[in-house]
């Protein structure tokens, strides 16, 4: 042997793993070099580590915003970690010898940069062949998808000892059959090259070359053998990023949805089933294992299923592999007879369990002290901590919290366990990591009570990383990321809305950086809809600011001051049009929660204010009703004020849709009391009799809308007041409509469906 | 060689080139009882080739793998249940796989509401019967009888519109892979290659649901409408010249365009949406299957060559249409006609014959 053994692989193929485990007990080399970041190698020791669980990644990112991150995930069944495992098993220097991560984030920076430049579509030659249109063609001769046809011709190799050489063949044939796309295959040139460069500097150091085993995929097993190694002055010219490394737990869900490229790998869990067969009985356990789990999977989920029929499944998956000429199933020939013989036919009664079996929810593990960034150790710290691990699955869980604090705990820390937990989920909502998320809070227990979903994912882990560049903490990250936003803001709106959050995170500092930026532009004009929005955040704060140990007399002012704006601004606010005017109802009716949660707002100020909204013509009728409205809740109108009043805005002179807008606006809140007063229906029903034919239709339009948010049964209170009003015995009204409809009154009611509201 | 005169061969003497071609070229191992290896079987029914120089047509156009499966389910000699809409072809592939497993696909029961257990079981010739006793010679065996003893495959058309006891004297054969005739004191087992092909219809569920002791005892095969428009259509084109080929329809086979149009009508009122997914559409209360696109074609081929120069008209593309499309008087008549107003109208000058002449029929 002359050169260094290449030992070609398919990147996630158990086969190949096991295979390669073989070879190198065989070739017993003195160095084992591996297909991966050369910058890296310290990770390796830490995937080495013995409480370390797979799947596991390897991130780099960049240091400067925007981040950039490249992955290199592993399963336990990746050919490259089983080579670096075995290498540390036996004492072997291993080292990683492709390009830097900091030269392939280079490139991608120089991509975009490219890109940019020019932004012209269409530079890729067309008719170019890809992997990708290879892998297409193949598919194609064959009438298997790749995975099948990588399963049947070379995964079921994996007992047999010429599958190195089978593989090596298969890279070789691909690429000659493959040309990518000239991009790419630049890269793969410069890649190939670098490697042998690494393989050139082994050899120099007094390695004999057929000592050292190189692990690469088997694609690139031709490039290694005919390239030429890259110089020291090329590798000085490669482009290189600023960046960090760090390892990260990895699912096989997210291993599972990067399945673009030729190496892609569907269904993880079964591929560790496949690995676990080689380690065990052989290849041939996978069907059983397999069909069994796949056959409990569903039986948990509720379904019956049969050993006869799992045993008709094993039968029929053997002939179907034969029809096809392989020696074992393959993934696609079980699947299939297990829906033809437990699933009745349709995959989509199998789909939840054979998820489960070919994707599976496992998630991997780093153990403590692993190289990490100072924020995923603090993240993994306070989890424990905060007793929230055993919601570090891949399965969505709902996580309850009641804020009070807890008085029969012996620990302060206890007692307050749940709000401690919120503020470190609201900490990562701030920072945009999803690992969390808040569901609307329920009737019961509105105050006191959160709800979130929880669910760990690669992208949550990555997402903590990110924030890596904002502090060393999560706490750290959050109030970098909250005071950026706030100097940022434009309007107090969103002034007050980063205030709430530094309120939920518990983070009184942060807290009164917003209420600052939030003072500062309060004294620039606001939409009402704006100040009172503004208010009753904060007046949220002030009211149970205690139960997230807030401390609220800083706020006290603010809303005071904003509620003065309010009253002083809300009359002018009301002269609008018929659009606006919803908006400025609405205001009204947070002003008017917001005056009545708290002593210290002048409580005059605002009735007078009311009266004077409800009393003026010159308004937008719907404001006046309005305010009409709330001053009947409050009980500051009596019966006398209300009749004047409804004679006054309904008379026959006024326009009907203004008329129709104040009783809109009336009928906006407090429904209740109207429906008791039956002298204003009296009055509403005068008043609609003495309309003539066109203004009856004008005032249609509104109040079918000021009805239209009446429940079902709050109309028929109304109509049974009118039946009053009309002299109706209410029990021979309730004989006439328990009858059927006749056939006239059909042909009316039919008449009316045509009837087009859009046209009055 | 079979007499032509009769209106439809079985598959097997209607392909008898194809079968013997195939027998003769065989070269991997056949399964006891069998005519050919499950591989020949598959080339059968799946066509596209020359095998000894002799065209294998394609019989079934659609998913290869459904055809694997099925084939390999009678090689594990489990009994297979074809499943699917009116007109997917489930009695189709069942005849040619019988035809191509064991040269001979007729040995039928037709499930009826009138079925018996005797149909799947033996009766009697009642004459004999009493002249002579119960013996052998006055049994009527039934065609799952004679598969049994010969190691062949019986078929179960329609299984799911027999009572349920019917179906249930079924369970105790698959099973047990043995009749029992108590008159005659006789056990009668199933030689080796015996296997049963049902098929059901899933507009039929609830008429009489099968129970599922009966279904675990099929291998379940679900048969698709054809997936996209140009399978359809070349399941429709193949078909309707096979057809008219026995049928002496003396007119010309339908051009691309109106197969175009027949199987565009039958996707978009099926699926309940224009092609191109923009549109909404009304189902109608038929299925609206591939089937009956086939025989509308033939349907119109004989009205043209019949009454006509030959050629499909628009005129009678619309009357068949309407037939095909207006089962329910009320309600497709509403839908048909809304389809016509508002996607056939507006399709442009080539559909525009085709909307006058439904037009017209419609009022």
């Amino acid at each position: 042997m002359s050169g260094p053994i290449l030992f070609g692989v398919r990147h996630l193929s158990p086969a190949a793993a096991f295979r390669l485990r073989k070879a190198l007990d065989q070739a017993k080399p003195e160095l084992v070099l591996v297909e991966g970041p050369s910058d890296l190698n310290g990770q390796m020791q830490w995937l080495c580590h013995p409480d370390a669980q797979f799947p596991a990644a390897i991130l780099a990112y960049t240091r400067e915003p925007p981040v950039r991150t490249i992955l290199w995930p592993f399963a336990v069944y990746s050919p490259e970690i089983q080579a670096i495992l075995w290498a540390h098993e036996h004492g072997v220097e291993c080292r990683f010898m492709d390009l830097p991560s900091s030269v392939f984030l280079g490139f991608r920076e120089a991509e975009e940069a490219v890109e940019a430049d020019h932004d012209r579509p269409g530079t890729e030659e067309e008719g170019t062949l890809t992997t990708e249109s290879v892998y297409q063609r193949l598919e194609t001769l064959t009438g298997e998808d790749h995975d099948t046809f990588w399963e049947r011709n070379f995964e079921q190799l994996g007992e047999s000892p010429d599958f190195q050489a089978a593989n090596n063949a298969f890279g070789r044939e691909l690429r000659a059959a493959a040309a990518d796309s000239r991009r790419d295959m630049a890269e793969t040139v410069v890649r190939e090259a670098y490697m042998k460069r690494v393989i050139a500097q082994a050899v120099a150091s007094g390695i004999p070359p057929e000592k050292i085993f190189c692990v690469c995929g088997s694609f690139h097993v031709a490039g290694l053998e005919e390239n030429a190694p890259m110089t020291g002055e090329e590798e000085k010219t490669l482009p290189r990023a600023d960046c960090c490394a760090t390892l990260m737990p990895y699912s096989y869900y997210r291993l599972s949805s990067r399945s673009g490229y030729g190496a892609g790998n569907r269904a993880p869990a079964y591929f560790e089933l496949l690995w676990d067969a080689l380690n065990g009985g052989g290849v041939k356990d996978a069907a059983y294992l397999y069909l069994t789990r796949l056959a409990a999977a569903h039986r948990k989920a509720g379904n019956l299923v049969s050993s006869a029929e799992v045993i008709e499944a094993v039968r029929l998956a053997d002939t179907l592999a034969s029809l096809r000429g392989s020696g074992y199933p393959t993934l696609s020939d079980l699947r299939d007879a297990s829906v033809t013989t437990m699933g009745h036919g349709s995959f989509s009664e199998l789909a939840l369990a054979a998820a489960d079996t070919e994707i599976g929810k496992k998630i991997g593990f780093l153990p403590e002290g692993v190289a990490r960034t100072s924020v995923q150790e603090d993240f993994y710290r306070q989890l424990k901590e905060l007793r929230l691990e055993k919601f570090r699955t891949a399965e969505l869980q709902r996580l309850d919290l009641d804020l009070r604090e807890k008085l029969n705990v012996k620990s302060e820390a206890a007692a307050l366990g749940d709000l401690r937990r919120s503020f470190f989920l609201h900490r990562l909502r701030v920072l945009g990591v999803h690992f969390a998320r808040l569901l609307p809070s329920r009737q019961e227990g509105a105050n006191w009570g959160e709800y979130w979903e929880l669910r760990w994912t690669p992208e949550a882990e990555i997402e903590v990383v990110e924030s890596a560049l904002l502090g060393d903490t999560v706490e750290g990250a959050a109030a970098f990321a909250l005071k950026e936003r706030s100097d940022g803001s434009a309007s107090i709106a969103q002034a007050a809305a980063i205030f709430q959050d530094a309120f939920l995170c518990g983070m009184p500092a942060a807290a009164s950086h917003a209420l600052a930026v939030l003072q500062g532009l309060s004294v620039d004009a606001a939409a009402i809809a704006d100040v009172a929005e503004t208010a009753s955040r904060l007046s949220l704060v002030v009211r149970y600011g205690d139960l997230r140990r807030f401390d609220p007399a800083p706020v006290v002012p603010l809303v005071k001051q904003l509620y003065l704006r309010a009253c002083l601004t809300l009359a002018d606010a009301c002269v609008c049009d018929t659009k606006a005017a919803p908006a400025v109802t609405q205001a009204m009716d947070v002003l008017n929660t917001l005056q009545l949660s708290h002593d210290f707002l002048e409580e005059d100020r605002w009735l007078a204010l009311l009266a004077d909204i409800s009393d003026r013509d010159d308004l937008n009728t719907r404001c006046s009703g309005f305010a009409m409205a709330i001053l009947l809740e409050r009980g500051q109108a009596d019966e006398g004020l209300l009749s004047r009043e409804v004679a006054r805005r309904l008379s026959p002179g006024v326009p009907a849709d203004l008329g129709a807008g104040w009783f809109e606006g009336l009928a906006g809140k407090n429904r209740y009391a109207l429906i008791a007063r039956l002298s204003l229906w009296r009055q509403l029903d005068d008043y609609l009799s003495g309309l003539d034919d066109e203004t009856f239709k004008r005032a249609l339009v509104f109040l079918r809308r000021a009805f239209a948010g009446f429940s079902a049964s709050e109309k028929n209170d109304i109509a049974e007041n009118l039946g009053e009003v009309w002299g109706a015995n209410p029990r021979q009204a309730a004989e006439l409509l328990m009858n059927g409809v006749t056939e006239d009154e059909k042909k009316v009611l039919d008449s009316l469906d045509e009837f087009d509201f859009d046209d009055i | 060689m079979a007499d032509k005169n009769v209106q439809r061969l079985p598959a097997e003497e209607l392909y008898q080139r194809e079968l013997d071609a195939l027998v003769a070229a065989e070269t991997d191992p056949v399964p006891t009882g069998w005519r050919m290896s499950p591989r020949s079987a598959l080339t059968y029914l799946t066509g596209n080739t020359k095998v000894k120089g002799v065209d294998i047509t394609p019989k079934y156009m659609g998913n290869r793998r459904l055809v694997e499966i099925a084939i390999a389910t009678l090689v594990t000699d489990r009994a297979l249940l074809l499943i699917g809409e009116p007109g997917t072809a489930k009695s189709w592939l069942s005849e040619h796989l019988a035809a191509a497993v064991n040269g001979d696909s007729t040995k039928v029961v037709q499930g009826t509401a009138g079925t018996t257990e005797e149909h799947i079981r033996y009766s009697w010739n009642y004459a004999m019967l009493i002249a002579k006793g119960p013996c052998p010679e006055a049994m009527v065996k039934s065609p799952v009888y004679r598969a049994m003893e010969t190691g062949s495959i019986a078929r179960v058309e329609e299984i799911s519109r027999c009572a349920s006891e019917v179906q249930d004297a079924l369970i105790s054969i698959l099973s047990e892979k043995r009749l029992s005739v108590p008159e005659l004191g006789l056990e009668v087992p199933a030689a080796k290659g015996f296997s049963v092909i049902a098929t059901a219809n899933t507009r039929d569920k609830g008429v009489n649901d099968m129970s599922a002791a009966l279904k675990r005892r099929f291998n379940i095969v679900v048969l698709p409408t054809p997936s996209d428009m140009a399978t359809e259509m070349d399941i429709v084109r193949t078909r309707v010249a096979q057809l008219s080929a026995g049928l002496d329809l003396n007119a010309r086979q339908p051009g691309e365009d109106v197969v175009e149009k027949v199987v565009t009508i039958f996707r978009e009122l099926r699926g309940g949406a224009t092609l191109d997914g923009k549109q909404k559409l009304k189902t109608t209360s038929g299925v609206l299957s591939t089937a009956e696109a086939i025989s509308l074609l033939a349907n119109s081929m004989a009205l043209a060559g019949s009454f006509g120069d030959g050629r499909i008209s628009d005129g009678d593309l619309a009357a068949a249409l309407q037939g095909a499309v207006v089962k329910d008087e009320e309600q497709d008549k509403v839908t048909w006609k809304e389809y016509l107003e508002n996607v056939m109208k507006k399709r442009g000058h080539e559909w525009l014959p085709l909307y006058r002449a439904c037009r017209e029929l419609n009022g």
